[in-house]
């Protein structure tokens, strides 16, 4: 079994059960629990990390941001997102918005993915270079490479001449491959099929060699009477034929004009689907003229292409060249739609037929608080910095919660005055059932003014498995996180008197704590453990569950037997005022003073070991 | 200048016993690796065996054809992973444990064990890779890094193994120009690696 590291992760309050799809705002019962006055409803609900919602809401603190408007931690999920800039992820090429209207998501310079490994393509030369070493080659070892290129994969040799993919210009590979059918034929220009459209000697050679001539070399298709139209020819077909009989003014009104509005060739309907390509309006077209039943494609010319059915040649191609010959689905996954391709009808997906795929852009995208609209994180928008212009990560507002295994006899301990005689934790180690274990809690405080920390948590960790659980220390403050030289001159002073500083700094900070106590290293209920400048150690005791399943008890699910304890937190500071109680956790009785309180609250889980299993 | 590096592991150790060698007088074999064993080993010429790198022919002879590169810490004839394999191989006295064929290039860290294990002609055995007892790795094959070949295991010609152990068959067609490639890298290597092959003698 994986050890496990102790974790925290804390709950972001946007996914409150009760604001569902909302981000918290002042009359969420979340707030409520936060405010002054606040017994609100949430308090005797404890929070059950283990419930399936539970999943989408904790994060570690490093995923986490602030809104200093709004005083508000917020998550990945409850940031609204905008895109700062698009750039290619191979060339790192920022690529203006306006282009991608135009050229779509991918990168359009020489960037390309293999699509078999998905490893990036280089473009090589396929002309071999004479070997210099030989003497009978001519001396022409310094003209640079030259005629055909291809793509080639350095990972595993996929090369884009196997699917007859070659190029004239080393550069400017997004545009020819374009223009370049699998098997090296070139792709039709929109003017070029209208000109073979008009040219009947082609469309009596096309007639006269059908198949053969068309079906490509690995396409090896059923000889049909009818030509292969790629998609983009069947579809301009289409159109023009279809825009010729819209424009038809003497078709037949025929009587059942009414009934035919409904059918699938109708024409009201076929004139609403064009215009839905086309883009005009069908409305004021439908309002004008009510055209006659028009007749379907039939030829080729048309548009018609009749649906190969034939697979044999498939299936003869399977059983020669095997399963390994095809495409996987997370290949043909990958593929950028090529319209200068065949129907797929009677034909499998080979690998021999996949082409090279332009990088997908990526973006830069800055967050904004969704409540405010202030935005809490924005990259630089030059596509080669990793900085940040604004970046308000929770970590330096919240405090920050470590959690470490202490090393203690238990005998001392006096909130569980229970087993005589305790291991020694190490970390990653599996819990004993029912006996204590102590974790030592650090907060530290990023903030510069001292923080009240209040926590809250079940005697009994929620879940089919109750470990006791008891913070000894549930209230005690943090100091400011001041100048770190503050307290290096400070240390110097008193480093002879380091052994005791631990004791004193753990009397001062337990309140209610009187008795003086001699061993520094007991724990007591009301006393934190350890004090530092900016931080505080307080000890939480645990008695884990034993796993032990009575019969009938359905089977331990993955990861049940890591006890993790949900914990409510609550930090109370004085801040400056900001002035605006957009804000749910300021307390908005004192926002007319200079300095104001502050309040966060929110539910955390600490992950603390796995129990172990009898 | 100095050119002397010192390496921050620690010494070479011979161990284990000395193999009787057949070395061709072309061949470049740096001071530190390591030949043990005690069949055979055989290195023909104009192959290049990196420092470190270890050739064992405790269970059989070790060939390595002409133009060969043996890269630092890779083995040629470790035991095998799995002993059953290694049982299955005929245990004749004079069996071949390791054959590389002509312009095999065995990368760093890659493992070929022991048993009958045959690679062929212009095969690249990549980092850290692994072939099993008794494999026969075909020609102009490429095993990508931390590839793994199960013992007993026959590789076609041509083929690619990469991500995982999926596979793929080379059709470029670059055979020549791989070999011409790996001639100059070996022109190279013998200026770079001082030779030593009276060490192992």
């Amino acid at each position: 079994m994986a050890a496990l590291t102790p974790y925290t992760y804390i709950r972001c309050p946007c996914s409150d059960v009760s604001a569902p799809g909302r981000p918290l705002d002042g009359s969420s019962p979340m707030a409520a629990a936060a405010d002054d006055n606040g017994a609100g409803d949430d308090d005797d609900r404890t929070f059950d990390p283990r419930a399936p919602r539970s999943n989408y809401s904790l994060y570690p603190l490093e995923y986490l941001l602030y809104c200093e408007d709004c005083h508000q931690i917020r998550c990945p999920r409850c940031v609204a997102e905008e895109i700062v800039s698009y750039y290619c992820p191979n060339c790192l090429f920022e690529v203006p918005s306006s282009n991608l209207k135009s050229e779509g998501n991918r990168c359009t310079r020489s960037c390309f993915q293999c699509p078999v490994c998905l490893g990036p393509l280089a473009v090589t030369s396929l002309e071999t270079k004479p070997d210099p070493s030989l003497l009978a080659a001519p001396d022409n070892a310094a003209a640079p490479h030259a005629g055909p290129y291809a793509l080639t994969c350095s990972y595993c040799h996929w090369t884009s001449a196997e699917v007859g993919i070659q190029f004239e210009k080393p550069n400017g590979i997004h545009a020819q491959l374009a223009k370049l059918r699998n098997g090296g034929a070139t792709r039709l220009t929109a003017k070029e099929r209208k000109e073979r459209r008009k040219d009947p000697a082609y469309r009596t050679q096309a007639a006269a060699a059908p198949a053969p001539a068309t079906a490509g070399g690995e396409e090896g298709g059923p000889s049909s009477s009818a030509e292969v139209l790629d998609l983009e020819t069947q579809f301009a077909n289409l159109k023009a034929f279809y825009q010729g009989q819209l424009a038809d003014p003497n078709s037949a009104d025929s009587g059942l004009a009414a009934l035919s509005d409904l059918g699938f060739s109708s024409p009201t309907s076929l004139s609403r689907i064009m215009s839905i390509y086309t883009g005009g309006g069908w409305q004021d077209k439908k309002a004008k003229s009510r055209v006659g039943a028009m007749r379907e494609a039939l030829e080729p010319d048309e548009g018609l292409q009749p649906a190969r059915l034939d697979e044999s040649a498939a299936i003869d191609r399977l059983r020669s060249e095997g399963h390994g010959a095809t495409a996987s689905a997370a290949q043909l996954r990958d593929q950028p739609p090529n319209l200068g391709e065949a129907h797929l009808h009677g034909r499998a997906r080979f690998a021999s037929e996949l082409r090279p795929i332009p990088y997908l852009l990526r973006t830069k995208r800055s967050k904004r608080c969704p409540v405010c609209r202030h935005i809490i994180s924005k990259p630089e928008a030059k596509v080669q910095t990793t900085r940040f212009r604004i970046r308000l990560v929770a970590g330096s507002y919240i405090p920050s919660i470590a959690v470490r295994p202490l090393p203690l006899s238990s005998s001392s301990s006096s909130g569980s005055g229970g087993s005589a005689s305790g291991p020694a934790v190490v970390p990653g180690a599996l819990l004993e059932p029912l006996r204590p274990a102590h974790y030592l809690l650090t907060f530290k405080n990023p903030i510069f003014e001292p923080v009240r920390v209040t926590l809250g948590a079940p005697a009994r960790t929620p879940g089919r498995f109750a470990s006791k659980v008891t913070v000894l220390c549930p209230e005690f403050e943090i100091d400011a996180n001041t100048d770190v030289w503050d307290e290096a001159l400070k240390e110097s002073g008193e480093r002879d008197r380091d052994k005791d500083r631990r004791r004193r700094r753990g009397e001062e900070g337990g309140g209610q704590s009187s008795s003086n106590n001699p061993h520094h290293s007991q724990l007591e209920v009301g006393k934190i453990w350890e004090r530092g400048r900016n931080w505080v150690s307080i000890v939480v005791e645990v008695v884990p569950a034993s796993l032990r399943l009575a019969p009938g008890d359905p089977p331990l699910r993955e990861d049940e037997d890591v006890l993790e304890i949900p914990m409510f937190v609550r930090v109370e500071w004085e801040g400056e005022a900001g002035g605006d109680d957009v804000g749910a956790a300021a307390g908005r009785d004192a926002a007319k003073e200079a300095r104001e309180k502050r309040e966060l609250a929110y539910w955390c889980v600490l992950g603390l070991g796995r129990i172990k299993q009898t | 200048m100095s050119s002397k590096r010192h390496s921050i592991l620690p010494p070479v150790s011979q161990t284990g016993p000395k193999p009787p060698v057949n070395f061709s007088s072309t061949i470049t074999i740096a001071d530190s690796a390591l030949l043990t064993g005690t069949h055979t080993i055989t290195v023909h010429g104009e192959s290049v065996i990196h420092p470190r790198a270890r050739l064992d022919s405790l269970a059989g002879r070790v060939t390595v054809g002409r133009r060969c590169v043996v890269q630092e810490r890779a083995t040629l004839g470790a035991a095998a992973a799995v002993p059953a394999a290694a049982a299955a191989a005929p245990p004749a006295e004079a069996a071949a444990a390791v054959t590389l064929g002509d312009y095999v290039t065995v990368e760093v860290g890659a493992v070929v064990e022991a048993g009958g294990t045959v690679i062929g002609e212009g095969t690249v055995v990549g980092v850290g890779a692994r072939v099993g007892a008794g494999a026969v790795v075909g020609k102009h094959c490429t095993l990508t890094a931390h590839t793994e070949i199960a013992a007993g295991e026959v590789v076609p010609d041509f083929t690619v193994v990469y991500s995982n152990g999926m596979r793929r068959t080379d059709k470029r067609g670059v055979a020549e120009l791989k070999n011409k490639g790996l001639a100059r890298q070996i022109d190279v290597l013998r200026r770079m690696i001082p030779s030593n092959p009276a060490k192992f003698a």
